[in-house]
């Protein structure tokens, strides 16, 4: 037998062993129409579970109603088989290398103590999420609102770490590799890059800690990088290797993958996709919905506190408005006390309705340069979705 | 290994796979979706000074209903991700699950050949897809 039969048989068997767990063979119904599956993975609540293998877990609506997402409920995805599950804090190295003078190699220990410290309140929202209400649908991962969160990450500015290291001039972009390997040879290893103006901007950070305590393995232990204001494919986790490139970087999830139309909000229509797309980047604005949950009963006559958060790609929340009758009218939600420019705003609105019936529930934030949310979106890759949501909710 | 060894080992690891699954017909189900609700303990070091952190990953792969294309995708697919990459899709049309495949074959180099793509396509459409033959936006690649 060659070594490609030889693969394949071994693909075989270890898939054969991985399907161990007593399932019924019996027909499967695409998860869009049946109930939610949970999952706990380690270090993890329960979570919404999209897949197992490579994982990608969504967090239950309800834990946004903290200003700070517990990280046990912070959503986890990877995109490659390789994840890490076990690291030795006494062997592992940030390695810092490439067009510089003085190439490093740090433990988590000498992050911690050779290099002031600093904590940003971030929010870390996947490229897809919300990719589900797409339509018409896309592939990817079919995650409803929940890829999304916001904590508080401390470590050491990107910008000291490449100060330490000395750039020679003529530096282009900053290359960051994590722990996790492709299954196969042929699979890209997943890599990402900033600018170099954007890696030293004081705010790109090394995160060792995310709300004052480790990171979960799931979320990038020991390290991970912090790109606040933009997509979560750039927030590199169980961050490994740094590299500074004389040149731009290229490789297949930067030139093919994570691309949007070069047109406002990434916008294109299935019957004309854009010829023209560039990398995707910083967030567009939205605002999430945090109560009252879809199809939720209310009671006429009672007050209820509609509740969410809205967030954008730094410039900050001007106004939230909320319309309780599908649009037709929108009063301004009262906005809870920025945290911080990175991080999520509650707002709130009190609503207390006078007749039974079914009700949409909507809202539409807008941020300090103008930018507000759309009334409809679409792109092949699913990614960006800041469409005004629209909740139903019965009174009754 | 002869094609005929190869034969007897894959199936003794399908029959792994269904021994495990010995219910009797009249047991009360949940919900049928194919798919098993587990919990693993997650298996930390019971030393928090520990400089070795460890996690044990749960598998919960739905297995797929035999069939034509069925020995394919489990050869060719599952080696790199589980099944609910598939499952957790909308109910895609053939023209989108063949542009998937493709996807997999050219983009990410799995070993797939030019003759098991429409096996493996129509295997999956029998899973998750639609009857109809509309043709779907073109696919994208990343997620």
């Amino acid at each position: 037998m060659n070594r490609r039969g030889f693969l394949q048989l071994i693909g075989a068997a270890s898939a054969a062993a991985l399907t161990s767990s007593c399932n019924r063979v019996s027909s499967v119904v695409g998860n869009l129409s049946g109930p939610t599956d949970l999952i706990r993975f380690p270090e993890k609540t329960e979570m919404i579970l999209l897949t197992d293998r490579p994982p990608q877990l969504e967090t239950p609506i309800h834990y946004f109603r903290q200003d700070l997402t517990p990280n046990e409920a912070f959503f986890v995805r990877w995109h490659l088989e390789g994840v890490p599950t076990s690291v030795d804090l006494r062997t592992f190295r940030l390695n810092v290398s490439g067009h510089l003078r003085h190439p490093l190699l740090l433990t988590v220990d000498e992050l911690r103590t050779q290099f002031e410290p600093i904590s940003i309140i971030a929010v870390n929202q996947c490229s897809g999420n919300s990719r589900s209400f797409f339509e018409p649908h896309v592939p990817g991962g079919q995650w409803k609102h929940g890829a999304v969160g916001n904590a508080k990450w401390t470590g050491v500015p990107l910008k000291a770490i490449l100060g330490r290291a000395q750039l020679k001039s003529g530096a282009v972009d900053v290359s960051f590799n994590g722990l996790d390997v492709p299954p196969l040879p042929s699979v890209s290893d997943f890599v990402k890059a900033l600018s170099i103006d954007h890696a030293r901007d004081g705010e790109v950070m090394i995160a060792y800690a995310m709300n004052d305590q480790p990171l979960p393995m799931v979320n990038g232990f020991p390290l991970r990088l912090i790109v606040p204001g933009w997509y979560g494919t750039y927030w590199m986790k169980a961050l490994s290797d740094i590299t500074v490139l004389p040149h731009p970087f290229s490789n297949f999830w930067t030139d093919k993958a994570y691309r949007i139309p070069n047109a406002p909000n990434g916008t294109e229509s299935p019957k004309d996709l854009a010829k023209d797309t560039v990398p995707i980047n910083r967030f567009n604005v939205r605002s999430i919905f945090v109560r009252p949950e879809p199809d939720e009963i209310l009671h006429s006559g009672a007050p209820t506190e509609i509740e969410g958060i809205a967030f954008d790609s730094g410039y900050g929340i001007r106004r939230v408005e909320v319309s309780t009758d599908g649009g037709t009218t929108w009063t301004d939600a009262r906005l809870d006390p920025e945290i911080g420019k990175y991080s999520w705003r509650r707002w709130r609105a009190s609503w207390t309705p006078s007749n039974r019936g079914q009700y949409r529930l909507m809202a539409r934030a807008t941020n300090a340069v103008g930018e507000t949310q759309s009334k409809e979106q679409w792109n092949r890759s699913g990614f960006m979705w800041n469409v005004i949501q629209q909740v139903g909710v019965k009174v009754g | 290994m002869t094609p005929k060894t190869k034969c007897v080992v894959l199936s003794l690891g399908l029959a792994a796979v269904f021994a495990g699954c010995g219910r009797p017909a009249n047991t009360p189900q949940e919900a049928d979706h194919g798919i098993a609700h587990s919990e693993m303990e997650s298996m930390l070091d019971s030393n928090v000074d520990s400089p070795v952190h460890t996690i044990v990953m749960p598998h919960d792969e739905p297995v797929f209903p035999p069939g034509p294309g069925h020995d394919e995708f489990v050869t060719a697919c599952v080696v790199c991700h589980s099944p609910r990459y598939i499952t957790m899709q909308p109910r895609f049309s053939q023209a989108m699950w063949l542009s998937e495949v493709k996807k997999m074959k050219d983009v990410y180099g799995a070993h797939i050949s030019d003759e098991q793509v429409p096996r493996i396509t129509d295997y999956l459409v029998s899973i998750n897809g639609k009857a109809s033959t509309g043709k779907g936006p073109k696919g994208a690649y990343g997620e």
